[in-house]
């Protein structure tokens, strides 16, 4: 029996056993829809993080600050399958392309968090280079745009811990964390960036 | 859901046992939802789920095997004619019969498989000759049947 002639023998005969895949899609299915939905104490969580951060503020949040939790609860908490560009030479093109200067990413990879994965998103109908950090087991979610000419800027951070936000004299920067200090970060951001 | 016939088909030669591929495979396509950021675009998904199955499987093995032990519902070919083959390829080490099915039943080339098992394209060459002289020798005649058989045709001439 030559290889060509036992392999299609072993081929047909696995082949012909019949497959039924009808359970594990119904349990995967239903495993993702329970994964997705939120729990209500997350609802109630989010909503009073990002009302202390209202409170906190001297002034009302940047209504792009709220898209940006949003965001991160979509695309971090939640998990939603989404493309990202986990390597470096990737998110600094990507990064150089909507005008974020490769050296602040840069900059922020020297404060201890790593980065993980990086994609564009729309705030407020803005792109801004979303980029996501882990320190400690924790993931923060950084929102990263370049400062328009017009912007007046604040390096003061301001927000709560689980949000936080700032401008320099190149980029607005949004800080989110569900788990961990996201304003820690963002003060070590607005020292470097 | 793209490839889970497949999935399964590999994960029941695996793990020799219905609801332990069934686990097998629904964990590995929870994984690879989870790990969706990590695939990268153009690569071959197919094999990216594959590497997910055995990382899964092997996985398993270094934390409870116990998962993918056999129950007493094992997996039998419903043709006859394929029990014999079924059995052979069931017999093969674990080593064997992953390479034979990933590189004969499913159609990676060898340079997939050692993707896929993080192995070297040698060893997957050898490791698939090797599963094949074994495939013969179980799936060959046994001699004194044959010799038989012979003996029988000569008499009735």
């Amino acid at each position: 029996m030559t290889d060509d002639e036992l392999d299609q023998r072993v081929r047909e005969s696995i082949l012909a056993e019949p497959i039924d895949t009808s359970r594990v899609a119904a349990t995967v299915r239903g495993q993702i829809r329970q994964r997705r939905r939120i729990p209500r104490w997350r609802f109630v969580a989010i909503a009073a993080s990002i009302a202390l951060g209202f409170f906190l503020w001297p002034r009302s949040a940047p209504a792009l600050c709220v898209a940006a939790a949003q965001d991160h609860e979509r695309e971090i908490v939640r998990s939603d399958p989404r493309r990202w560009l986990t390597d470096q030479p990737s998110i600094d093109s990507l990064a150089q392309k909507q005008g974020v200067p490769a050296s602040a990413i840069t900059a922020l990879g020297t404060t201890g968090y790593h980065l993980e994965r990086a994609r564009l998103c729309f705030l407020k109908k803005q792109i801004f280079l979303h980029l996501v950090y882990t320190k400690d087991g924790s993931q923060y979610s950084v929102y990263l745009r370049p400062l328009t000419e017009e912007a007046s800027f604040s390096r003061s951070v301001r927000g709560s811990e689980s949000l936080a936000y700032f401008q320099t004299r190149r980029v607005t920067a949004v800080f989110v964390s569900q788990t961990a200090d996201a304003r820690a970060f963002a003060r070590a951001g607005a020292r470097v960036l | 859901m793209p490839h889970l016939a497949a999935l399964l088909r590999v994960a029941r030669r695996l793990t020799l046992d219905f609801s332990s591929a069934e686990d097998l495979v629904q964990e590995t396509m929870l994984l690879a939802w989870r790990g969706f950021h990590g695939f990268q675009t153009g690569t071959n998904a197919r094999a990216w789920l594959f590497r997910i199955l055995f990382n899964a499987f092997h996985g398993a093995g270094r934390k409870a095997r116990r998962d993918f032990l056999p129950s007493q519902e094992s997996v039998r070919p419903m043709l006859q004619e394929a029990v014999e083959i079924a059995e052979a390829l069931d017999a093969l080490s674990l080593e064997q019969r992953t390479v034979l099915l990933l590189a004969v039943v499913e159609g990676f080339t060898c340079q997939e498989v050692s993707g896929i098992l993080d192995l070297p394209v040698g060893t997957v060459m050898s490791r698939l000759s090797r599963a094949r002289q074994e495939l013969r020798k179980s799936l060959a005649p046994p001699i004194k049947e044959v010799k038989a058989d012979v003996k029988a045709k000569e008499a009735y001439r």
